[in-house]
C-alpha cells in the first residue's frame, strides 16, 4: 500500500497460545496511518488470540510487535496502551461492578464526558445509561460501550475484538462510519470481524485465518465478499 | 433489672445503696469500642483477601509487627506517636518485599497464597521471637485517665481510639466510593485484563493494595500495644476473629466488614459477659459456622 504513511503496528512471525498449545503460526501483517486491517475466519482458528498477543495480555511465543516504529513486544498490555495501542476485547468488555460513566473515563485523568459528545450524538441510548451498572446493559450494548471508550482513549493504532457481534444493524453502520472518519484522521485500525457486509464497507485490506496462519489476503476490491466466502467454506 | 429512661438521655440501673450506674450505657460505650478494635484489625485483611483475593494467613503477624514497634519506640524513648509511622514504614516495607517477592506469582492460586502466607507468619514469629524473646512485653497507656462521655468515665485513649477508627472508616469507605483510585481498585480486581487494557498498572495497583492492607494492619497493631500484651504469637487471635468477621459480614464490602465486627464484637462480649472467654471464643466459632453453612456469602456481600 502507501508506504510513505507511518507504520502504527507492524507483525512479524508471530507465534503464540496458551501455555504448550500454540494457536498462532508465524503470522505478520501491518496498519498504516489511515487503514483498515481486518482479520476474519471461523471459530476457533486463533483470531482473538492474536488479539491477544498483539494488545500484550499474551506472552509471545516468537516473533515481534511493533507500535508506531517501536518494538512493544516485552512491554505489558497497560504500557502498549500508553504506548498508543488500544484494545477492546471480544469477552468481558465492560467492567460490570461499574457504572457506564466509570467505564467510560476510568483511564483518563479527569471524569469530563467532552471527549464522548460526538460519540453520545451518535450512539444516543449510551448518554441515557450513564449512571447504571454496566453489568446490566444488553450485549450489544457493551459491545457499543467497549467501541466507544476504545476510540475515545485517542490512541494512533486500535485494536477491536469483534466489535459488533450481538450489535444491532443501524449501530453497526454508525460503527463502521465512525471508524471511516477516524481513518481520515490519520487513526488506524485492526479489527477482528466475521460480518462480511461491514468488512466490504469499511476495509483497506483483509486477512483470512486458519489454524493459526493465514491463507488469504487481499485489498479491498470488487468481488471481496465472494472471494472471502469461497474462503471461508474451505 | 429496672430500668428507666434518665434525664440525659442514657439508660441508668438503680442498685440497692442508691448510687447510678450507667450500666447500658458502658455497655453500649464498650460494645462501639470493641467493634472498632475489629474493624481496625479487620479493615487490612478485607483489602487483601476481599479485594486480592490472598487469604493472608500473616495478618495477624502484621498486627503483631505493628505492636512491637510501640514497644520499640517505648524502649528508644522517642514519642510514643512516632509508633504509627514506625508501623507503617516497618509493615509496609515488609508487605512491599513479600508481595514483590511471593505474593506476585500467586494472585488466583489460593491454596499456594494460603501455604506461602502461613509460612510467613510463622517466619515473621521466630524472627520476633528471635530479636525479642518470647516473653510478653507491655506498652505503657500514652493517654493515661478518663473522660466524661454523656456523664460515664471513660478512658481517654480508648475515645481517641475509637475516634481515629471512626474517622480512618468514613474515609476509606468515601475513597473507595467515589475516587478514581477505588473504581481503579474495583475494575483490577473484577476484570484485571480489561483493567490493563485500559492502561491501568495492575501489577503495581495490586501490590500497593497489599501494601496498604498490610500497614493498616501494622497501625491497628501500634494503636492497639498499649492494651494488650505485646508477645509474638498474638497475631493468631486476630487472624481469627478477623477471618470470623469477614464470614459474618461478607466478603468485598465495606458495610459488611462493619456489621460482620459488630456481630462477632457483640456475640463474643455478651457470651464472655455471661459465661467466661472461652464461651465467648465458643460462641464465635459457632456463629461463624452456622454463617458459613447457611449464609456462605455472608450478610451483606455483593457476590
Ligand atoms: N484461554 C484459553 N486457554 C486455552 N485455549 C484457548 C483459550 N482461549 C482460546 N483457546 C483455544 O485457542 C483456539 C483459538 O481461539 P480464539 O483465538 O479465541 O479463536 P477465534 O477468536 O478465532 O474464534 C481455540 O481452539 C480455543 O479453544
Ligand atoms: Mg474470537
Amino acid at each position: 500500500m502507501n508506504s510513505k504513511l507511518p507504520e502504527l503496528l507492524a507483525v512479524h512471525e508471530l507465534s503464540g497460545g496458551y501455555g504448550d498449545i500454540q494457536v498462532v503460526n508465524g503470522i505478520s501483517t501491518r496498519v498504516n496511518a489511515g487503514e483498515v486491517v481486518f482479520i476474519t475466519g471461523r471459530n476457533g482458528v486463533g483470531k482473538s488470540t492474536i488479539a491477544k498477543l498483539i494488545a500484550g495480555h499474551l506472552p509471545l511465543a516468537s516473533g515481534r510487535v511493533m507500535v508506531c516504529d517501536r518494538d512493544v513486544s516485552a512491554i505489558p498490555a497497560h504500557g502498549r496502551r500508553h504506548l498508543g495501542l488500544g484494545y477492546a476485547p471480544q469477552e468481558d468488555v465492560v467492567f460490570s461492578e461499574l457504572t457506564v460513566i466509570e467505564n467510560l473515563t476510568l483511564s483518563f485523568p479527569s471524569r469530563s464526558l467532552d471527549r464522548y459528545r460526538t460519540l453520545f450524538e451518535r450512539f444516543p441510548f449510551l448518554h441515557g445509561r450513564l449512571t447504571q451498572k454496566a453489568g446490566t446493559l444488553s450485549g450489544g450494548e457493551k459491545k457499543v460501550l467497549s467501541f466507544c471508550r476504545a476510540i475515545a482513549e485517542n490512541t494512533k493504532l486500535v485494536v477491536l475484538d469483534e466489535p459488533t457481534e450481538g450489535v444491532q444493524p443501524e449501530n453497526i453502520a454508525t460503527m463502521s462510519a465512525v471508524v471511516r472518519r477516524l481513518t481520515e484522521r490519520g487513526r488506524g485500525f485492526l479489527i477482528v470481524e466475521q460480518n462480511l457486509n461491514l468488512i466490504r464497507e469499511t476495509a483497506n485490506r483483509v486477512h483470512v485465518l486458519d489454524h493459526g496462519r493465514i491463507v488469504f489476503e487481499s485489498l479491498n476490491r470488487p468481488g471481496l465478499r465472494d472471494a472471502l466466502i469461497s474462503r471461508l467454506r474451505l | 433489672m429496672p430500668a428507666e429512661i434518665a434525664d440525659e438521655g442514657t439508660f441508668r440501673v438503680r442498685i440497692e445503696d442508691g448510687r447510678h450506674v450507667d450500666l447500658l450505657g458502658t455497655y453500649v460505650l464498650n460494645q462501639l469500642y470493641i467493634t472498632a478494635i475489629l474493624v481496625l484489625v479487620v479493615l487490612g485483611l478485607a483489602v487483601v483477601f476481599g479485594w486480592l483475593g490472598v487469604m493472608n494467613m500473616a495478618h495477624g503477624e502484621f498486627v503483631m509487627l505493628g505492636a512491637y514497634c510501640a514497644y520499640m519506640v517505648q524502649e528508644a524513648g522517642w514519642h510514643p506517636l512516632l509508633s504509627l509511622p514506625l508501623a507503617v514504614v516497618v509493615t509496609g516495607t515488609v508487605g512491599l518485599a513479600v508481595e514483590g517477592s511471593i505474593i506476585r506469582h500467586l494472585y488466583r492460586r489460593p491454596f499456594d497464597t494460603f501455604l506461602a502466607t502461613w509460612g510467613l507468619a510463622l517466619l515473621l514469629r521466630e524472627g520476633v521471637e528471635v530479636i525479642f524473646g518470647r516473653g510478653y512485653k507491655s506498652v505503657d497507656q500514652v493517654l493515661p485517665g478518663t473522660v466524661d462521655v454523656l456523664g460515664i468515665p471513660y478512658p481517654a485513649y480508648r475515645l481517641v481510639l475509637f475516634s481515629a477508627v471512626v474517622l480512618a472508616f468514613v474515609g476509606l469507605f468515601l475513597f473507595y466510593r467515589a475516587s478514581t483510585l477505588g473504581a481503579r481498585i474495583k475494575a483490577m480486581v473484577t476484570n484485571p485484563v480489561l483493567a490493563e487494557a485500559v492502561g491501568i498498572n495492575t501489577t503495581r495497583l495490586a501490590q500497593w493494595t497489599f501494601v496498604f492492607g498490610v500497614s493498616t494492619a501494622g497501625l491497628a497493631g501500634a494503636l492497639l500495644a498499649p492494651l494488650v500484651r505485646v508477645e509474638p504469637f498474638m497475631g493468631l487471635d486476630y487472624l481469627l476473629s478477623s477471618f470470623f468477621v469477614l464470614i459474618v459480614g461478607g466478603l468485598g464490602t465495606l458495610e459488611g466488614l462493619l456489621i460482620g465486627s459488630a456481630v462477632i464484637g457483640g456475640v463474643d462480649t455478651v457470651a464472655s459477659a455471661i459465661l467466661d472467654k472461652s464461651a465467648g471464643y465458643i460462641a464465635v466459632l459457632t456463629v461463624s459456622i452456622f454463617f458459613l453453612w447457611l449464609r456462605p456469602h455472608g450478610l451483606y456481600s455483593r457476590r
